[in-house]
């Protein structure tokens, strides 16, 4: 027994714990108060249920084990298929649209990288029974909220459509060799690739315009872009995907998050399962998306009766990440959470009850359980960051560590005096 | 308490802070930070920034970690070139130059709008010259482990999934177990760090895979290039996050870049 921990997992405590635990929380409650119900789906599940709705690169990066029968299974790479199945299996009779929120653990085995363990956070929605632009809109929008509750002031949300692409490849008419050569060039957004892509495809004109264009179909100016995205527009398939994304950004006027938008049709890396608008939320100083999303309107089918469905998931860790790198380097020390006041109860049953009380009005307090002389307790109150003392003399004397470091008695307890559970000192305190 | 919690990346900009700016600092002026490749890259790579109108610093030789322009618009660090697709993937670098080897050996993620017009070199699989006296022929033991059965294979034409298991000795074991593997071949891969001329003459490998400009080092060592991998040359790398977020910056460079590149 070393006591080491696997490569790829951590433990988190202290303030960490806390303000991950507390983030989640945010996210959740955020999620809730836009009508999404808390779902919890296993931990793993059977390989066949997972594996076949991803792509190469999250397929390859799977924990895979065997159960006792035999039969493979698989720790959940993300949430969205195994919800995807909840809603398809066995909750395709209730009315429709269903809205499902979720947080917790999910497990790749990829190279850990700043805000990315092995073992990671997510947080999302999913919104099931929903085609039209406005649910898309709500995702979106609701996304940004997330950020903004997260603390991130200034994300950018980048929007693609996967189905204008592969439209687009449907129009084109490639071979296998040649969609790679494309997609490579896209992927990478190289220009020198993209031009050998057009030197060495024969291509109609028409075709040829519309893959020069593409490069041109990245920015912040949503309309100039849609509007220059329909005149090389090829295919029905083309044309719907970019109605579609008008819709979708008439349908979010009202949320108020134009700022923060912006389009790219090349965005074409995805999980394989998305069928429409994709999108990923990216943050100065964290050199990877905080959030994805999209609509898959193929995926329930797989499970039971077809249903569209549009969701994201926000990466917790790298919510974290994102937010201290923002805030700079003091506002992690500025975040400390006010410990719990510490009572010694002096062997009075009067005192429990006093403290029960405390507690009931949210008051955080741990009791002494080693029948600690007073001296003993303010060294542990003071090596372990206590602010509060409270010792029992026929009523709790209140005792408060001053500037240097003292513990100071203020007299009897008043109520009002101690930290409210979730309270935390200076930053926090003015949010 | 002790202050429990340290981002990990935080750590060394700590040490010392009073000679760089900090990461919110830098951050928050949102100014761009380029990596750029020591060595073999770093002398083109500063005179292509500075064709292309860019600032750059005027002390190179600095031991500071990160070089600000004669300007200061933007920020330098010098890394291993190995290292450069690593910061710009993680957001440490918006920007970065390096051989496009690299690139696709690391396989980062990130996006490479432009290649530039310097650093051209090849990566190629070489092996010894037919017939040419191993310079450890007094071991005739030693020359045939060195040629085994891939000698037939040598020669220039004769397909390389002929060979049987060759042994490898490269820098680039990605690319050469895929440039391998396409072929059906399941080569042996020796990766090394360096003077990888030396697996065959010292017998631990029957071919090398490795960088050539000209080809004197491989002349010298006995060595004839088989086939070629890849050809590369240096090129532009942008982070993918940084790309949308400083989008205005990053595409004025590109601009600049590509004039010289067309």
């Amino acid at each position: 027994m070393n006591g080491h921990v696997p490569f790829g997992v951590a433990d988190y405590f202290w303030d960490e714990a806390s303000r991950r635990q507390g983030l989640l929380d945010q996210l959740m409650e955020t999620f809730r108060g836009w009508g999404y119900g808390d779902v919890i789906p296993p931990m793993f599940e059977f390989d066949s249920t997972l594996s076949a709705q991803y792509d190469d690169r999250l397929r390859s990066g799977m924990y895979r084990f065997l159960d006792r029968d035999g039969s493979t299974l698989s720790l959940r790479p993300e949430f969205t298929t195994p919800v995807a199945r909840l809603v398809g299996a066995r909750l395709h009779d209730w009315p429709m649209p269903q809205r499902f929120c979720y947080g917790g653990s999910v497990f790749r085995y990829l190279e850990p990288q700043a805000g990315r363990q092995r073992e990671f956070w997510q947080a999302g929605g999913e919104l099931f029974g929903a085609p039209d632009p406005a649910a898309d809109a709500e995702i979106l929008a609701l996304t940004a909220t997330a950020l903004k509750v997260a603390g991130l002031t200034q994300f950018r949300q980048i929007v693609g459509h996967i189905r204008y692409y592969r439209s687009l490849l449907e129009a084109l008419m490639l071979d296998p060799q040649q969609t790679q050569q494309l997609q490579w060039a896209l992927e990478r957004k190289s220009e020198p690739l993209l031009e050998e892509f057009l030197r060495d495809t024969p291509l109609r004109t028409g075709q040829r315009q519309a893959v020069e264009t593409l490069p041109q179909l990245v920015g912040e100016n949503v309309d100039a872009i849609l509007s220059l995205a329909e005149r090389h527009i090829q295919n029905r398939g083309m044309h719907e995907s970019l109605q579609n994304l008008r819709g979708i950004v008439d349908a979010l006027i009202g949320y108020d998050i134009h700022d923060s938008f912006v389009i790219d049709l090349t965005e074409i890396r995805n999980l394989g399962y998305y069928t429409g608008v994709s999108f990923e939320a990216v943050t100065p100083g964290l050199g990877t998306a905080v959030a994805s999303g999209g609509r898959y309107d193929d995926l329930v089918g797989r499970f039971g009766p077809p249903q569209p469905a549009v969701g994201v998931a926000l990466g917790v860790d790298r919510l974290l990440v994102a937010r201290q790198r923002q805030d700079g380097q003091d506002a992690g020390a500025g975040q400390h959470r006010i410990q719990p006041a510490l009572a010694l109860p002096q062997g009075s049953p009067d005192a429990l009850a006093r403290v029960q009380r405390l507690r009931q009005a949210g008051m955080h307090i741990q009791v002494d359980v080693n029948s600690w002389p007073v001296d003993a307790a303010f060294a542990y109150a003071a090596e372990t960051d206590v602010r509060d003392v409270l010792v029992w003399d026929d009523g709790f004397q209140h005792h408060r560590r001053d500037e240097r470091g003292d513990y100071v008695l203020l007299g009897p307890l008043e109520e009002g005096c101690l930290a409210v559970g979730t309270e935390m000192f200076g930053e926090e305190l003015s949010k | 308490m002790t202050q429990a919690t340290v981002a990990p990346i935080r750590g060394q900009a700590r040490t010392d802070e009073r000679s760089q700016p900090s990461v919110a600092d830098r951050r928050n002026k949102q100014s761009l930070l380029f990596a750029l490749p020591k060595g073999r890259l770093a002398q083109d790579s500063l005179s292509f920034l500075e064709r292309a109108g860019l600032s750059i610093p005027t002390d190179t030789e600095s031991r500071k970690l990160i070089l600000p322009a004669a300007d200061g618009s933007i920020g330098f660090v010098m890394a291993k070139p190995r290292d450069v697709p690593t910061y710009v993937e993680h957001g440490a670098a918006d920007l970065g130059i390096c051989g496009l080897d690299v690139v696709r050996e690391t396989d980062r993620a990130v996006y490479e709008p432009l290649l530039l017009p310097f650093g051209h070199c090849r990566l190629s699989v070489a092996g010894p010259v037919e017939g040419a006296a191993a310079p450890r022929a007094e071991s005739p033991d030693a020359a045939d482990l060195a040629v085994k059965p891939a000698s037939s294979a040598q020669l220039d034409g004769t397909p390389l999934r002929y060979m049987s298991q060759p042994r490898i000795a490269t820098e680039y074991p990605r690319l050469t177990r895929q440039f391998f593997a396409e072929r059906g071949v399941n080569a042996e891969i020796i990766a090394l760090g360096g003077s990888v001329e030396l697996g065959p003459i010292l017998g631990l490998a029957d071919l090398i895979v490795d960088v050539v400009q000209t080809g004197t080092t491989l002349r010298m060592n006995g060595l004839i290039e088989i086939r070629t991998i890849l050809e590369s040359q240096a090129v532009l790398i942008v982070n993918r996050a940084s790309y949308q977020l400083k989008a205005a910056e990053i595409n004025r460079i590109i601009e600049r870049m590509r004039l010289l590149t067309t």
